[in-house]
């Protein structure tokens, strides 16, 4: 995916859900049906700061049924780079923005027995496609969404009305917690658990279901890192023969796409992989952030996921 | 050599300690490869044989020719196989069925009750793995449940691509099927979902015009 690929859409509705949660409801701005998708898909929405561009992933949270339009819930992140910031303070009913295509790295098994769902805040807008699609199918689930309290469980009347006695909701305020044990030891087989939400969250349900004998393959979970800030460093791209300065709030993939090089890219969070680059020359060290490459490809520094990973080091020569 | 990919790949049991639930099926010679993972279990996780199950039935056809022949059992076949399987009795007591047909109806029944983190072990002839697979993906078990090691006969399970019949232990590159009797060749096109290869009438354009039958699969 790059910029050319997008599509023009139009804000059509926002509406503040939560504290911090707002709810955005998207049109395509030439009035055609948007893009089909399956539950669980995520957009690239780009967004033209004052100052930069930012391009950050969110997921669909309307239904794959109706593809008038697409909506997303977004949670404004104080001390991020400014993404969410722009999506809750900026942003007008009326206003355009490009969409990269939806994409789904987050799918439910469709052979699945049973799935159950695990949200922590914000983490619940995947699901809230997935129960249209369960709905559909008439497949066997659960859903177990942590929020901090009852003012900051979004979209929780519309869940219960699709869940109905399915639905299970937490309240940290109320010092009430996921059972996870009593949740992950006697799972019937052929079920798969999904989670998405803080890394917190995912690392527990990962690490229960597998103290219990879950194999990797039932187990699935969506965090996307937003770039994280760290050191200024500078970059050589080999085929392009350019010079990139990367400043401390600015990912790689957003410095290299600044200075005019397109990198092939679909979820810039540090999960797909798709935008994975080949390091020709490094003095110093690879600072990866994804979830991509395995611990020893890490180790080799023969790559690097630019959406969210940098470097501590001298130079640095990339294979663009 | 056949360039089919859809032939299954099969490699040596092991324990596999991320499971938390055991469940070992084997047929015939089967037996040695459930013994060597029961006695992985016993050096490297011996509180594991408690979660284990083990589900055995001897190869009738082995067995048949091995009365046959007028042979004393060897290690490799099912009776001794049957025997060693009791040495774990003290943690491990295995279920012994007359057939193949008693035990897939107790395996059904049994994944039925089972929990994630099962894993599934399979040993025998081909054609057994292949109906115990069939089982086990209509629980939705994933590969990395499940365990298979070939052990014994290549003798096939060949399903007619004509009426449907699934003719049992096949050893030879045609054969007369079971069902309507056309002489079909035995295809390396094999299918999980019934978990038999694909045998095709192999005289439809010249009737009666057949290659010499010879054993191949034993």
């Amino acid at each position: 995916m790059n910029d050319a690929q997008t599509l023009a859409v139009e804000v059509i509705a926002i509406e503040q859900v939560t504290p911090l949660v707002k709810h955005f409801t998207l049109a395509a701005a030439d009035g055609a049906q948007l893009p089909a998708f399956s539950g669980g898909s995520h957009i690239i929405v780009v967004m033209n700061g004052a100052e930069r561009v930012y391009r950050n992933p969110y997921s669909l949270l309307s239904s794959p049924h109706r593809l008038e339009t697409y909506e997303i819930g977004v949670r404004r992140m104080e001390e991020s780079r400014g993404g969410s910031r722009f999506m809750h303070d900026t942003l007008r009913v009326g206003d355009r923005l490009a969409i990269a295509h939806p994409v789904n790295l987050f799918a439910l098994d469709k052979i699945a027995h049973k799935h159950v769902l695990i949200a922590g805040g914000i983490g619940i807008t995947p699901f809230l496609a997935q129960l249209e699609d369960l709905h559909h199918s008439g497949a066997s689930y659960e859903l177990h969404y942590s929020v901090r309290s009852t003012e900051h469980a979004a979209f929780s009347s519309q869940l219960r009305e699709r869940a109905g006695d399915r639905l299970r909701l937490y309240y940290d305020s109320e010092q009430q917690a996921i059972d996870f044990d009593g949740l992950l030891s006697a799972q019937p087989l052929g079920t798969h658990v999904y989670v998405c939400g803080p890394a917190g969250l995912i690392n527990r349900v990962i690490e229960t279901a597998r103290g219990y004998g879950w194999p990797e393959s039932h187990i699935h979970w969506e965090k996307f890192s937003a770039p994280p800030v760290g050191d200024a460093f500078d970059v050589f791209l080999a085929r392009a023969k350019l010079n990139v300065h990367v400043p401390p709030d600015r990912s790689l993939l957003e410095s290299i796409e600044a200075a005019g090089v397109e990198v092939p890219y679909l979820c810039r969070g540090g999960v797909c992989g798709f935008c994975q680059t080949r390091v020709l020359e490094l003095d110093g060290e690879l600072v990866h952030n994804d979830h991509f490459l395995s611990d020893a490809d890490k180790a080799r520094a023969k790559s690097i996921m630019p959406c969210v990973s940098r470097a501590r080091c001298k130079s640095l020569v990339l294979d663009l | 050599m056949s360039v089919n990919k859809s032939k299954p790949v099969y490699s040596p049991l092991r324990a596999d300690t991320s499971g938390r639930y055991h469940l070992l099926v084997g047929m015939g010679a089967g037996a040695v490869a459930l013994n060597r993972v029961l006695s992985e279990f016993r050096t490297e996780a011996p509180a594991a044989l408690r979660l284990t199950q083990v589900l055995y039935t001897p190869n009738p056809t082995a067995t048949a020719a091995i009365e046959a022949a007028g042979e004393a059992p060897t290690e490799l076949h099912s009776f001794a196989d049957v025997t060693a399987l009791h040495r774990f009795a003290d943690t491990t007591t295995p279920h012994s069925f007359a057939d193949a047909d008693a035990l897939l109806r107790e395996l059904r029944s049994m994944l039925d009750r089972s929990l994630m983190g099962t894993r599934l072990y399979v040993a025998g002839p081909e054609s057994f793995i292949g109906r115990v697979l069939q089982i086990a993906l209509s629980f939705n078990l994933n590969k990395d449940e499940i365990r298979a090691e070939h052990v014994g006969t290549l003798a096939r399970r060949v399903h007619c691509v004509h009426c449907r019949t699934r003719t049992e232990d096949v050893r030879t590159n045609i054969v007369r099927c079971d069902g309507c009797a056309r002489w079909l060749m035995v295809r390396d096109h094999y299918s999980r979902r019934f978990a038999a290869y694909m045998g095709v009438m192999i005289d439809a354009e010249a009737p009666g015009e057949l290659p010499p039958l010879q054993e191949v699969f034993t």
